[in-house]
């Protein structure tokens, strides 16, 4: 069956790809050489905040023209906007550094194009890539400037790819995202504004991982600040980390430089960024508020010449409990959230107070595939376990068991399909078959086969082939996935009918992890991953994902480990991994879309994880006097939403 | 008195040093630790991290090390240097997270004490000297609401109503120009004036006991005999009650001065976390979610020793109060 719009009744038309417009985007590698920033940009009309004019003014800071580079990144913003304001925005108490991220960073060679179907120019207006997908050749904007002024250059990309990521005291693994073939990237500076990097086999995914949040790596550190704390500079930086209490001089690096994902990235005003907005107040243990001020030195500029952002400080409160960021969401005191908030059972309260705080709902695109995902444990430590999970047949029928429509009629309020873990209908990728199998609500044909596997009822439950009583537990997080707790309650019942007795293990978070690391859970549920980002996260297509895909953990760590450690997977697993690594490697993107393919079928013939529905778009919150936000987004973290809608463009309304 | 003083001081040593590790145990005992949660929170935004990586930074932050030597060294460090270790989730030292909100904490601690003291005593008082009066029906029927109320929910309902129907702002302890600013008189006066609300939620369910406690305590002196002796020598009647009865009755709040303080902080933690105050409770639960352990550590260290400090001041004040103990 072809994806028809009764089907997709979350995605809009917009996401409806097809597949030339995929091949032209979201593997959009080929682009071989970005269009060159044509646009000529009159800097005698720049325009810009009334405060930086002001410090102008009184020559407190240069003139606008020697703060943008020659060419800024020209945005086409929907309205052009009036400069002024704070955008108001909540974190929770305790690590919740990537809500910063989300809207300040990240500032890249590339980054997303709003839609997620390819990378566009961003600090590079261009770049070409050799043939064989092997060499990145980024041509900087001439005169871009760090937060403070000094100039951002080739030199400082070579600083923070072969003194910094590369550098084994300060990453005992080189990042993975640089990595390829076992062997890291070298990075070489061919002019003031011109790198090169060099990768050992053909990395054609380079680009894209470029605009996620974890390819940060090249723009985070600038040399001449940070150089500092580096030993290579600084011969006595030892004895300095002692003095400021680090216990050496890599501690002492990350909590004066941070990295991507530690809160300690926004714990230091005195850091140098490209971020549209710069750190005043830190985010550290304990603060109640961090707010970030307009960079001066922001290098992107409207269709008109205005010097962006518009808005002039980001400022985040930082609640310690949902409930009470809810209630500022209703009292009007948040301009924009979807973190935290945007869960299915705050909708209706949400949806309600839209006047009260004067503010829209706006769409979040699920990239996931899947809301609700079961791991039967295939490699379980107990034999009679192993056998029974590892059968396809027992798989099968248990996802015949369950009843979805009434899942989704009861959990959802209908805003799902039946659906095993596919990329989302719409996708060129979609895998028809393999996202509807055993989907249909048949519990006679279960019934059936599990009689037939042995599994015979003794009273109201079956029993192993031995006579032990058929039982397994599945572990779920409350706090983390409220929803799949009632999933599961149901999926108890209809199993209780063909005779499958479960129980519902509520955990807490460490003690999930600790479980899957362990391999001592019987089944767990997660969300889907790889909706709309498969190549970014293929974890429930082959076991991938050392602590993600949970119906194998030892096959994942045995890929990882190169064959060192876990267990060794059986041949379907094998050559899944050799597709994706193929088509990871491959810039013909016809090419990555039939190894991609192929991958598919295996999955669907191995049919390892139970799917129950398509994953449920969400929503954020957005103060109807802010414009220039769109009414749709993807939600994703390798699209860390809503930086790539350029919030730094978001203005408002008098 | 002061030989006494010196003996629980000593005391406190030992105490200190055995609580210090059965803290360090339990902080540990649940599975997993800090790399484990880390590794957590790092793939559910999908990124690996092997076997390798999670090792590295599990030596980076000494958790390969077995747990005597990580407590020997936490405490060699306190010891020796007053250093409390590094927060693995913030990369600061403890120190500096701990101080302004444990100060904060004994602020709205006291308040509250104060408080609840303030209100539950005189009405204590009051309703035990006008037994079964229309005052002590209304005194006891609010202090049983007051028992009633959780807190916590009792904060959520002022916090929406405040919102939804005054457009007011609740939270927090500064208003916004002074959260990051340095101490001074007018952040002193802007303290107060968002102290009040979270002090009179706490005190109003430890008052409601209190009167209730204080009613019992004075009921029972009232009728001893040395009352009756006292009120036929004409003694006035409000010095008769505060020289002999009400200073009786205190005995029990004095002797139980020492839970009060971790009470006062273990039990507005969800005050503080729905009222989102910068007081200890909070970064304590957080820290303990994440597995923080030198910051969690820290606290319960601190909270402890202000345990063991409480009770001793209880027991001076007993010996001041109570003429019927000694300490020989």
């Amino acid at each position: 069956m072809a994806p028809t719009d009764k089907r997709t009744p979350n995605l809009p038309a917009a996401w409806s790809l097809n597949r030339r417009r995929f091949i032209q985007g979201a593997a959009g590698v080929a682009a071989l050489s970005a269009l060159p920033s044509s646009f000529t940009f009159a800097q005698s009309a720049a325009k810009e905040a009334p405060d930086l004019a002001k410090l102008v003014a009184e020559g407190k800071l240069p003139p606008l023209a020697q703060r943008l580079p020659e060419s800024p990144d020209v945005v086409q913003v929907k309205q052009v906007g009036r400069y002024g304001g704070a955008l108001r925005r909540g974190l929770r108490g305790s690590a919740d550094h990537n809500g910063i991220l989300k809207v300040i960073g990240p500032q890249n060679l590339v980054r997303w194009n709003v839609e997620f179907t390819g990378v566009v120019p961003n600090l590079a207006h261009k770049w070409e890539v050799s043939a064989d997908a092997t060499q990145f050749t980024f041509y900087l904007r001439k005169g871009l400037k760090w937060s403070d002024g000094k100039p951002f250059t080739a030199d400082d990309i070579v600083f923070s790819i072969e003194d910094c990521a590369k550098n084994a005291d300060l990453y005992k693994a080189t990042p993975s995202q640089i990595v390829i073939g076992g062997k890291p990237v070298v990075c070489e500076k061919v002019d003031e504004t011109t790198v090169k990097f060099t990768f050992a086999a053909p990395y054609a995914l380079f680009l894209e991982n470029l605009a996620t949040p974890l390819g940060q790596h090249t723009t985070l550190f600038a040399k001449h600040y940070c150089s500092q704390f580096h030993p290579k500079y600084n011969p006595k930086v030892d004895e300095q980390a002692k003095a400021a209490g680090q216990s050496d001089w890599p501690a002492y690096f990350r909590s004066k430089c941070g990295d991507i994902e530690i809160p300690s990235r926004w714990g230091n005003p005195d850091r140098p960024t490209m971020d549209p907005w710069i750190i005043k107040e830190p985010y550290t243990g304990g603060a109640t508020r961090v707010v970030a001020v307009r960079n001066p030195f922001f290098w992107q500029v409207d269709q008109q010449g205005n010097q962006l952002p518009y808005i002039d400080q980001v400022t985040y409160s930082i609640s310690q409990d949902v409930e009470s960021l809810m209630l500022d969401v209703v009292g009007g005191k948040i301009d924009y959230q979807d973190r935290h908030i945007n869960t299915l059972s705050n909708k209706p309260t949400l949806s309600q107070n839209t006047k009260r705080g004067d503010y829209r709902l706006v769409e979040l695109i699920a990239a996931n595939a899947q809301q609700v995902q079961i791991h039967l444990n295939i490699l379980h430590k107990d034999p009679k376990m192993r056998a029974m999970f590892g059968n396809k047949e027992f798989r099968k029928a248990l996802s015949l068991g369950i009843d979805r429509k009434e899942i989704i009629e009861l959990v959802y309020l209908g805003q799902s399909v039946p659906y095993q873990t596919s990329p989302r209908p719409g996708h060129p990728w979609y895998h028809e078959k393999l996202a509807n199998q055993f989907t249909e609500f048949d519990p006679a044909q279960a019934n059936a086969i599990l009689d037939k596997l042995g599994y015979k009822k003794a009273g109201n439950f079956r029993t192993h082939p031995d006579g032990s009583k058929v039982f397994f537990a599945i572990d779920v997080i409350p706090t983390l996935y409220p929803d799949q707790v009632d999933v599961l309650e149901l999926v108890k019942r209809y199993w209780a009918d063909i005779g499958i007795e479960i129980k519902v293990n509520t955990i807490e978070r460490a003690l999930y992890y600790t479980r899957g690391d362990n391999n001592d859970h019987d089944a767990a549920s997660w969300s889907g991953s790889g909706g709309l980002d498969l190549m970014f996260d293929p974890r429930d297509y082959f076991a991938y994902h050392p602590q993600g895909s949970r119906y194998a953990i030892p096959w994942a760590l045995w890929f990882t480990s190169g064959g060192k450690s876990g267990e060794e997977p059986p041949e379907s697993q094998k050559k899944r991994f050799a597709l994706y690594d193929q088509a990871r490697g491959t810039t013909d993107l016809q090419k990555r879309a039939e190894y991609v393919k192929q991958m598919l079928d295996l999955t669907y013939e191995a049919f390892e994880t139970v799917g129950i529905c398509l994953g449920v778009n969400t929503f954020g919150v957005c103060r109807n006097n802010l414009q220039n936000v769109p009414d749709k987004m993807p939600d994703s973290w390798s699209y860390p939403n809503p930086s790539p809608t350029l919030p730094a463009q978001y203005f408002f309304k008098a | 008195m002061a030989r006494f003083i010196v003996t629980r001081l000593l005391w406190m040593i030992p105490s200190l040093l055995v609580i210090s590790f059965l803290a360090f145990v339990l902080i540990q005992l649940p599975p997993g630790d800090f790399v484990t949660t880390y590794i957590a929170t790092l793939a559910s935004s999908n990124e690996v991290v092997d076997q390798a990586a999670a090792a590295a930074l599990r030596e980076r932050f000494g958790l390969d090390q077995p747990m005597l030597v990580q407590y020997l060294k936490w405490v060699w460090n306190i010891v020796t240097a007053g250093d409390f270790g590094m927060s693995f989730e913030w990369q600061q030292p403890v120190q500096g997270l701990i101080w302004e909100r444990m100060a904060l904490t004994l602020i709205l601690t006291f308040s509250t004490l104060i408080v609840t003291w303030g209100i539950a005593l005189p009405i204590g008082v009051f309703s035990a000297v006008k037994k079964y009066s229309i005052g002590d029906y209304i005194a006891t029927f609010f202090s049983f609401v007051g028992l009633a109320v959780p807190s916590f929910l009792l904060a959520l309902v002022l916090m929406y109503v405040a919102v939804v129907e005054f457009g007011q702002e609740v939270g927090g302890l500064f208003s916004e120009e002074y959260v990051q600013a340095p101490w001074s008189w007018g952040r002193v006066v802007d303290l107060m004036h968002h102290l009040w609300i979270p002090v009179i939620i706490l005190a109003v369910s430890g008052t409601a006991s209190l009167i209730r406690v204080m009613r019992a305590n004075m009921l029972d002196e009232l009728s001893k005999p040395y009352v009756t002796t006292a009120r036929a020598k004409g003694l006035s009647e409000f010095r008769l009650l505060l020289k002999y009865p009400v200073r009786v009755a205190l005995n029990p709040f004095i002797s139980t001065l020492a839970w009060l303080l971790p009470n006062l902080i273990s039990g507005s933690i969800i005050v503080a976390i729905v009222l989102n105050l910068p007081t200890a409770g909070p970064l304590l639960l957080q820290s303990l979610m994440a597995q923080d352990m030198y910051l969690a550590g820290a606290f319960v260290l601190l909270i402890c020793a202000l345990t063991l400090i409480g009770s001793l001041l209880s027991d001076i004040l007993l010996a001041l109060a109570d003429p019927r103990i000694r300490l020989e």
